[in-house]
C-alpha cells in the first residue's frame, strides 16, 4: 500500500492552470522535498493534500483511503499535519496553549485542557521551546513561531507532516537548528515528511527524494544528485549547475 | 505548585462568594426597592443577558454579528402570538428554541462569510425579518402592531429576566473555560490554522451561533410583555444589536466579566444622564465611548485583569 499517492492531480483557479496532471507518491518514513520556482504550484499542491480546497480533477489517497475533497480537520484526524508558508500560530495564546490545542482537537482528541497541556509540555521540550511555555506567542521571533507551528502540528500526532517553507526568513544559525529539528522529527518520531523548500542546501541535506514542479507540472523526480544534474531542472529552476 | 493550587481554590471560593452575594441582592431587591429601581435593574439584566450571549459567538470567534435584533424580535413575536394561549414560561423557552432553531437553519451559509461581509449579512438579517413581519402582519391581520393584555406583574418579569441573564452569564463563563471555548478562540486567532489542526470550525461556529441566538429570543419574549405593545419597527430594531456591541466593546469582548461591566456602565450612565441632560446626554456618552475605544481598546476589564494576574504572579514568587 502506498502511503501518500496523488494521481493525475489538477487544479485550476479560473483560467489559471495551477497544477496539471501531477502524479506523486511518498513512502512511509521518507523525507521528500518539493521544489520549484515561485508560482510552480507547490503551495497549491499542499493545500490540495491538506484539504483547503479540492482538486479540479484527479485523486489523492492516504494509506489506501481516498481523501480527495475532505475538509482540513478530517485530513488532520487521519494523520496529516501541516505548517503554513506564512506562519499562523495563535498569537494571543501562550506557547503552551497553542500546542495543547493540537492535543485537544488532533488525533488524540483529549477532553481536558490539563491533560492536553501535560502532553504539550513534552512536545515543547522536543522542539526546544520548553523554557518559553508561558510566554504569549506574540512576543516570539519568527524562528520560534515556526517552531510553535511545527509543535502544534506534531501535537495532532501526524504520520505525515507537510512543511511549507519552514526555513524561509531564518538566519543561517536558525536554519541549521531547524534542519536538525526536521531530521529529528523524521528519525526520532518516525514521521514522514513532505517539505516545500527554497533553501537548496537544506533540501539536499535532509531529503532522500525530490520532486520538481514547473508551471504546475512535474518535470523531474529523483535523488538530490539526480535532480541537481537533471537538464530540465537546471534549465527551469536552478539556472546553473548546482554543486552538492 | 501546591501553593498556587490552594490559592486558585481560594480565589474560586471568593468568586463564588461575590457571585452569591450579587445574586442574593438581585433576588431580594424587588422586596425593598421602588418600581423605578426594579425596572432599571430589569433593564440592566436584560442588557447583561444580551451582551453575555453575544460574546459567545462574536467575542469568542470574532464573527461580529448584528443579528441579535432579529432574534430579539422573533422572540417578541412568538410571545405576542402565544400569549394567553400557553403558559408564559413555556413561551419564553419556546422563544429561545425558535431563535436558536432559526440561527441553526441559516447558520451554515451565513457563517461561510467572514469579516465585514458577515457583519453586513447579519444586519441584513434584521432588516429581512423586520419587513417579513411587517408584510405578514398586514396580510394576515390587516394591521402592524400588537397589544398584549393582562401582562404579568413587573416582579414576575423581573425574576424571569433574572433567570435568563444568570443562565446567559453562566453559559458564557462556562464556555470560555471549556474545550468548546478553546475551539472558538482558535477560530478567532486563525480559522484556517484551527481547521488544519483538527477543529471542525464550521460545526463549532454553528453551535456558537445557535446558542448565542437563543438568549435574545428569550429576552425578546419577556420584553414583549414588559412593553405590552410591539410592532416590527420596535422589536426588530438594529439599535439593540448596536447597543450590545458597544457594551461588549466598553467592557471587553473576550470574557463575561467584560460583558457585565459594559452593560452595567452603559445602562447606569445613560440612566443617570438622560434625566439630567436630556439634550446632551448622547454627546456625553459618545465622548466617553471615544475615550474608552482610544485608550482602552480591549475594554475596561482587560487592564484590571492583567494587573490582578501580575499581582498574583508576583506574590507567587
Amino acid at each position: 500500500m502506498i502511503f501518500l499517492e496523488g494521481r493525475h492531480v489538477s487544479k485550476n483557479f479560473g483560467g489559471l492552470r495551477a497544477l496539471h496532471q501531477v502524479d506523486f507518491t511518498v513512502e512511509q518514513g521518507e523525507t521528500v522535498g518539493l521544489i520549484g520556482a515561485n508560482g510552480a504550484g507547490k503551495t497549491t499542491l499542499f493545500n490540495l493534500i491538506g484539504g483547503v480546497y479540492g482538486p479540479s480533477s484527479g485523486c489523492i489517497r492516504f494509506k489506501g483511503e481516498d481523501i480527495t475533497g475532505m475538509k482540513p480537520y478530517q485530513i488532520c484526524r487521519r494523520g496529516i499535519g501541516r505548517t503554513f508558508q506564512v506562519v499562523k500560530p495563535f498569537l494571543n495564546m501562550t506557547v503552551l496553549r497553542n500546542v495543547s490545542v493540537g492535543k485537544l482537537f488532533g488525533r488524540d482528541r483529549l477532553q481536558y485542557t490539563k491533560d492536553a497541556e501535560d502532553e504539550a509540555r513534552g512536545i515543547l521540550e522536543f522542539v526546544g521551546l520548553s523554557g518559553k511555555a508561558h510566554i504569549p506567542t506574540r512576543e516570539l521571533t519568527l524562528a520560534d513561531r515556526k517552531r510553535i507551528e511545527i509543535a502544534r502540528s506534531l501535537a495532532t500526532d501526524p504520520e505525515l507532516l507537510l512543511l511549507d517553507e519552514v526555513l524561509a526568513g531564518l538566519t543561517p544559525t536558525e536554519t541549521t537548528e531547524a534542519m536538525a529539528l526536521i531530521q529529528s522529527i523524521q528519525q526520532d518520531l518516525g514521521v514522514t515528511i513532505l517539505m516545500v523548500e527554497h533553501v537548496m542546501k537544506a533540501v539536499v541535506g535532509v531529503c532522500s527524494r525530490i520532486f520538481v514542479l514547473h508551471y504546475g507540472q512535474k518535470i523531474a523526480e529523483g535523488s538530490p544528485r539526480e535532480i541537481a544534474e537533471n537538464p530540465a531542472v537546471i534549465k527551469a529552476y536552478l539556472g546553473e549547475k548546482f554543486e552538492i | 505548585m501546591e501553593g498556587g493550587f490552594t490559592r486558585d481554590m481560594g480565589r474560586e471560593k471568593r468568586l463564588l462568594g461575590v457571585v452569591g452575594l450579587i445574586l442574593l441582592f438581585l433576588c431580594l431587591l424587588p422586596l425593598v426597592a421602588s418600581d423605578y429601581h426594579v425596572s432599571v435593574t430589569l433593564d440592566l439584566m436584560m442588557w447583561i443577558a444580551l451582551t453575555a450571549s453575544w460574546i459567545v459567538l462574536s467575542g469568542y470567534t470574532g464573527y461580529i454579528s448584528l443579528g441579535h435584533s432579529a432574534f430579539f424580535g422573533l422572540g417578541a413575536y412568538l410571545m405576542a402570538m402565544t400569549w394567553t394561549r400557553i403558559p408564559f414560561g413555556f413561551s419564553v423557552v419556546l422563544a429561545g428554541l425558535l431563535s436558536a432553531g432559526f440561527a441553526f437553519a441559516i447558520g451554515f451559509p451565513f457563517l461561510r462569510v467572514r469579516g465585514p461581509y458577515f457583519v453586513i449579512l447579519t444586519l441584513g438579517l434584521t432588516e429581512f425579518t423586520k419587513y417579513l413581519f411587517i408584510n405578514l402582519e398586514i396580510k394576515l391581520g390587516g394591521t402592524v402592531g400588537r397589544i398584549l393584555m393582562m401582562t404579568p406583574s413587573l416582579h414576575i418579569l423581573y425574576y424571569s429576566i433574572l433567570v435568563v441573564s444568570v443562565i446567559a452569564v453562566a453559559t458564557a463563563y462556562y464556555i470560555k473555560n471549556s474545550r468548546f471555548g478553546t475551539a472558538l478562540f482558535s477560530i478567532k486567532e486563525d480559522e484556517d490554522a484551527a481547521n488544519a489542526i483538527g477543529i471542525n470550525t464550521s460545526l463549532y461556529k454553528w453551535l456558537a451561533f445557535g446558542l448565542s441566538a437563543s438568549f435574545p429570543g428569550m429576552v425578546g419574549s419577556i420584553l414583549a410583555l414588559r412593553r405590552s405593545y410591539i410592532d416590527p419597527y420596535t422589536v426588530f430594531n438594529p439599535i439593540v444589536s448596536f447597543q450590545v456591541i458597544v457594551m461588549a466593546f466598553v467592557g471587553g469582548l473576550e470574557d463575561v466579566e467584560g460583558a457585565i461591566v459594559g452593560a452595567v456602565i452603559l445602562t447606569l450612565v445613560s440612566e443617570a444622564l438622560w434625566a439630567r441632560y436630556p439634550y446632551t446626554y448622547m454627546i456625553i456618552l459618545g465622548v466617553i465611548m471615544v475615550f474608552i475605544v482610544r485608550f482602552m481598546p480591549l475594554g475596561l476589564v482587560f487592564p484590571i485583569k492583567q494587573r490582578l494576574a501580575k499581582k498574583s504572579k508576583e506574590s507567587h514568587r
